[in-house]
């Protein structure tokens, strides 16, 4: 992998976050060969996926299924009003291709089911869990534990969010966790800046992950609480016994 | 021995009448806090889901329904997280 794998109307577009204390023009080159998996498009999905975008990943590929609907609208920073009763992952993904012609986008208009994850995530080198319900962030996690690919959990509640990155096989996975699946709430409160915020630092992982910058945060639960104007990091256990990820060997 | 108890996640606005501090006696231990705040919230009608995440002073420990025994200290904070999701 070489410097010369950019071109110089990439170097330019990218010119102002490749540097001391950002990526290096080798990390760089890496996001730009780099493929990840965000699954879905929603309140954190959406700005995990312009933030990958716009900083050059070279594949996104974005599952969701479902239109984008008016109650959408106080979060999704991809949606707009033109887009209501429309396929939402297709709308946003013209939107992201319209940010950076750069970036290959893929577009999945209906939520993985297992075997499906699986083969996503073999074919991608992370996975941002933004979905709505515990059932899909356990599939996304397994399949990410199976693949040897890491696992970027983001997830919201009225003013709070938590984000959880899992380095399969070294640190503790959702599964560790969440042995029993959690209670689900369908309609659930939200407000848009904490979605916004929760999904830019999954990108934020993502990126120190792809393009080998910074320290990632695995093995932590960061959750920051807005309404209570607290910030924390926890540290995570891991599970020995754990179904999904005890026998995992850690990735090399 | 004071600790100091947060409350987040899931429905963390129907927590704020609970104290932010609880008395124990020297030697208690997690079990033993938990006991005294479901007792608690109890008595408002509040009931914890079993999954919270138990944290105390920043490292894991399991969930209200299945947790590592652990000593407290005085000044620890103890953190009840209620699973968040959302998409």
């Amino acid at each position: 992998m070489l410097l010369s794998d950019l071109s110089g109307d990439e170097l330019a577009r990218y010119a102002r976050q490749i540097g001391p204390g950002a990526l290096s023009a080798q990390g760089q080159t890496r996001l730009k060969h780099a493929a990840a998996l965000v699954s879905r498009a929603g309140g954190m999905g959406g700005p995990a996926a312009l933030a990958l975008v716009m900083a050059g990943i070279g594949r996104l590929v974005f599952a969701h299924g479902g239109n984008l609907d008016s109650p959408d609208l106080n979060r999704q920073v991809l949606g707009s009003e033109e887009g209501l009763g429309k396929p939402r992952v297709v709308c946003f993904s013209e939107t992201l291709r319209a940010m950076n012609r750069f970036v290959e986008i893929e577009a999945i208009d209906h939520e993985p089911d297992d075997d499906e994850a699986l083969a996503l995530a073999r074919r991608v080198q992370v996975v941002l869990s933004c979905a709505p319900t515990f059932a899909e962030r356990l599939r996304l996690n397994r399949a990410a534990v199976e693949a040897g690919v890491p696992l970027i959990d983001a997830a919201q509640w009225g003013m709070t969010g938590t984000l959880i990155v899992v380095d399969p096989g070294r640190t503790a996975c959702l599964q560790c966790l969440y042995p029993v699946v959690p209670e689900f709430e369908e309609m659930f409160p939200v407000v848009g800046a904490i979605s916004m915020a929760v999904g830019s630092l999954a990108a934020l992982e993502a990126i120190k992950i792809l393009a080998g910058s910074g320290t990632p945060n695995f093995g932590r639960l960061l959750l920051i609480d807005g309404f209570q104007g607290r910030w924390s990091q926890i540290e995570l256990r891991r599970d020995p016994d754990c179904r999904c990820c005890g026998a995992r060997k850690p990735r090399q | 021995m004071h600790i100091r108890v947060v409350f987040a996640g899931r429905n963390y606005d129907r927590t704020q009448a609970v104290p932010a501090r609880l008395e124990l006696p020297d030697e208690a231990t997690l079990e033993d806090a938990l006991e005294d705040l479901q007792t608690l919230l109890a008595g408002k009608g509040i009931e914890l889901p079993q999954s919270c995440l138990v944290a105390v002073s920043g490292v894991h420990l399991g969930t209200l329904r299945a947790h590592q025994a652990h000593p407290l200290c005085d000044g620890d904070e103890l953190l009840l997280l209620a699973p968040v999701a959302g998409g």
